[in-house]
């Protein structure tokens, strides 16, 4: 054990007077701002399809159509739709910004997003065998899993993943219930059956793939193929983005993973400081923070995810002064520095050996 | 947004010192209502959305021809929202819902005696208001504290004028007692159908008066207004139950006070259930109650121990529980 149970319980005495502080302030500013996102959202998605259209006059109409359908949709999911579908807008009782009522342009449906990444990633994080979102099952992350063959070319599973991103969030809770394939766990908890995981994933998806491929393209007239690739290229830009964001939260070169038997019956306190261990920042400009969803201070959000994110950037400074006040590490550091420690991690485990991620608590 | 239409303010006037009369321009989307019925007004305050229910006191035509209806609303000078309606200007933006209750009059052919205190006149004017063709005598009772306390009351004295089948009477509550204002109400009211609008002190009183008198339960129709939460006693129950609230994708555990309703416990412990009108009418934070057992707040009766439907607004826990939102 690190810290001691006195130090858990003061830990975690400074952290939620942190959050009640900044509870206390949630008002008005907070409503206009995430309105004012969801404005800018809706102008760059809708201008985005129409230039699309308008690539006629010249193709770089269609390649700004491109960039601002990207960007429309890297609004949606990350600093509204993964921010909303956390309840950290439920407070305003909005229905339109609810998460029971939220519903996303990605393929996966929100309400498995939410039993897979708020319920299994936010209470297990990088716990070895109960949080799949190290490594997806698919990546082999540090040594604390067996090489495999496949570990050799997990280069291009990652490259390939990062690509199809939202199809792989949307299969997540499929893969892990194994309902298409593998054999069901034997102590399995079946919240929801899987029939109805499988209408969930056929039916949101297949409404993307319509909307996307078949609606708008059609719509377009002679200008289809045009707006098809322009929809493929803004979903891939997307795919990509979300990715490497995501990557740089969790697989860093100083991530910590625990064990699940040093986790069982853990204090609030413990669970806070797993949890500052587990998540890892980076740094930027304001712009950076809200194409990330804010999850650039990814520390905060796991320790705080219900706080509105665009308090994290703020709090990140008080959160940093109480990780040294305990001597707890505190993962930041630039954009382009955490991911080439993400893309080092991928290439050093795709061959046998290396070390443990596993910190003893 | 979803389930709610919008409208704008045509024109505030102040009815007396805490009745104000709010005129909206609604959106053609809205469905319409019947006079009786009320909507959920909901005005947003730090960021917060907070819906109110208030009455319809407008006649249907002003609907049909102006696309306009009319509430009127008490100011609670303390409370969290209506003071806010003292601030809505000409011009501003509201959002209410489709018209919802069951308050209507029910068989216009029938005498009948419409009685309405304080801020209950608002869905009996607009019902009276409405009504184009006269067949039976009707008689308004209308209790209020002095004359300039009596909101609406110019449209209804007119409509008494006019009308030779409607009599309206004012009863002082400064002058007569509730007492004698119920046998009156007891004695005129038999043999007819029976509208009651007001504070739920009166309206318990009435009713049970009403009912000892021989006017049959199915005859009396009537609205709670105000505050119910306020309406029982809750001092003598105390105590601490553990609830837990499932959705699809958590679950959350709170500890709930037996004097309290659960939506009060939940927020004050962080969590964010939704929530509606807070007094039982509108439905929005409605829970599946898997096990336990509550008291309704308004009527203090108990519920089953079973699976069932409950309104997280208006239910104390009376064991521990299991609900599912």
């Amino acid at each position: 054990m690190v810290l001691s149970n006195e130090q858990y319980q003061a830990l975690a005495q400074e952290l939620d007077g942190l959050k009640q502080q900044v509870q206390a302030q949630l008002g008005e500013a907070d409503a206009r701002y995430i309105r004012r996102v969801l404005l800018v959202q809706r102008i760059s998605a809708i201008s985005g399809r129409i230039l699309l259209v308008l690539g006629f006059i010249t193709p770089w109409l269609w390649g700004l159509g491109v960039l601002l359908l990207a960007l429309g949709k890297i609004l949606d999911n990350m600093e509204i739709g993964h921010n909303v579908l956390h309840g950290q807008y439920d407070w305003m009782n909005d229905p339109l910004l609810h998460s029971r009522r939220y519903e996303w342009d990605i393929a996966c449906e929100a309400g498995s997003w939410q039993r897979t990444h708020n319920v299994e990633h936010h209470s297990y994080t990088n716990i070895i065998g109960l949080d799949r979102d190290f490594g997806y099952g698919l990546l082999r992350l540090s040594n604390d899993f067996r090489w495999r063959l496949r570990n050799l070319w997990q280069s291009g599973t990652y490259l390939l993943l990062s690509m199809l991103f939202q199809w792989g969030v949307s299969y997540h809770e499929l893969a892990g219930q194994r309902v298409f394939f593998g054999k069901k766990k034997a102590n399995r908890q079946t919240q929801v059956s899987d029939s109805e995981l499988k209408k969930a994933f056929f039916g949101k998806g297949v409404r993307q793939l319509v909307k996307d491929y078949l609606f708008f393209p059609l719509i377009a007239g002679p200008m289809w193929l045009w707006v098809l690739c322009g929809n493929l290229l803004a979903n891939l830009i997307r795919n990509v983005w979300t990715s490497t964001v995501i990557f740089c939260g969790h697989f860093t070169k100083q991530v910590y993973a625990f064990k699940p038997e040093d986790c069982e019956n853990e204090s609030r306190g413990h669970w806070y400081y797993r949890q500052m261990l587990g998540s890892s920042n980076f740094t930027g400009p304001t712009w950076l923070h809200i194409l990330t969803g804010h999850l650039s201070c990814q520390i905060e959000h796991h320790l705080f995810p219900d706080i509105p994110a665009r308090h994290y950037p703020n709090m990140a400074k008080q959160v940093q002064a109480i990780a040294a006040k305990y001597g707890t590490p505190y993962n930041t550091g630039s954009f382009l520095r955490q991911y080439s420690t993400v893309f080092w991690r991928i290439m050093r485990y795709s061959l046998p050996g290396g070390k443990s991620a596993v910190k003893a608590l | 947004m979803p389930g709610q239409f919008r409208g704008q303010l045509a024109e505030k006037s102040w009815q007396t010192a805490d009745m104000v009369k709010l005129t909206l321009r609604v959106s053609r989307r809205w469905p319409g209502f019947i006079p009786g019925q009320h909507v959920l007004l909901t005005l947003e305050h730090n960021g917060k959305n907070l819906p109110r229910p208030f009455s319809i006191c407008s006649p249907l035509s002003l609907w049909h021809s102006q696309r306009q209806i009319e509430l009127c609303c008490k100011v609670q000078h303390n409370g969290a929202v209506t003071p806010l309606l003292a601030q809505l200007t000409a011009g501003s933006r509201v959002n209410i819902s489709a018209a919802q209750g069951a308050f209507s009059w029910q068989q216009p052919a029938r005498p009948a005696l419409f009685v309405a205190a304080g801020s209950g006149i608002t869905p009996i004017a607009s019902m009276l208001l409405s009504q184009r063709h006269w067949l039976t005598p009707v008689s308004l009772y209308y209790r209020v504290r002095g004359k300039e306390q009596a909101a609406l009351l110019a449209p209804l004295q007119q409509l008494a004028a006019q009308q030779p089948l409607f009599s309206l009477q004012l009863s002082d509550s400064r002058f007569e007692h509730s007492d004698a204002f119920t046998r009156q109400v007891c004695t005129e009211g038999q043999n007819k159908q029976l509208y009651l609008c007001g504070p739920q002190a009166l309206m318990q009183q009435l009713n049970a008066a009403l009912v000892q008198s021989g006017v049959a339960k199915h005859n009396i129709f009537q609205e709670q207004f105000g505050p119910a939460l306020l309406a029982q006693s809750t001092d003598s129950i105390s105590g601490q139950y553990q609830v837990a609230l499932q959705s699809s994708t958590s679950q959350q555990v709170f500890s709930a006070q037996a004097n309290q309703s659960l939506l009060q416990s939940a927020e004050q412990q962080g969590l964010n259930p939704r929530f509606g009108c807070r007094i039982g009418v509108c439905f929005q934070c409605v829970c599946d109650k898997i096990s336990g057992q509550v008291r309704d707040i308004r009527s203090g009766a108990l519920s089953g121990h079973g699976s069932e439907q409950i309104q997280l607004c208006i239910s104390q826990p009376v064991t521990d529980l299991v609900l599912k939102q």
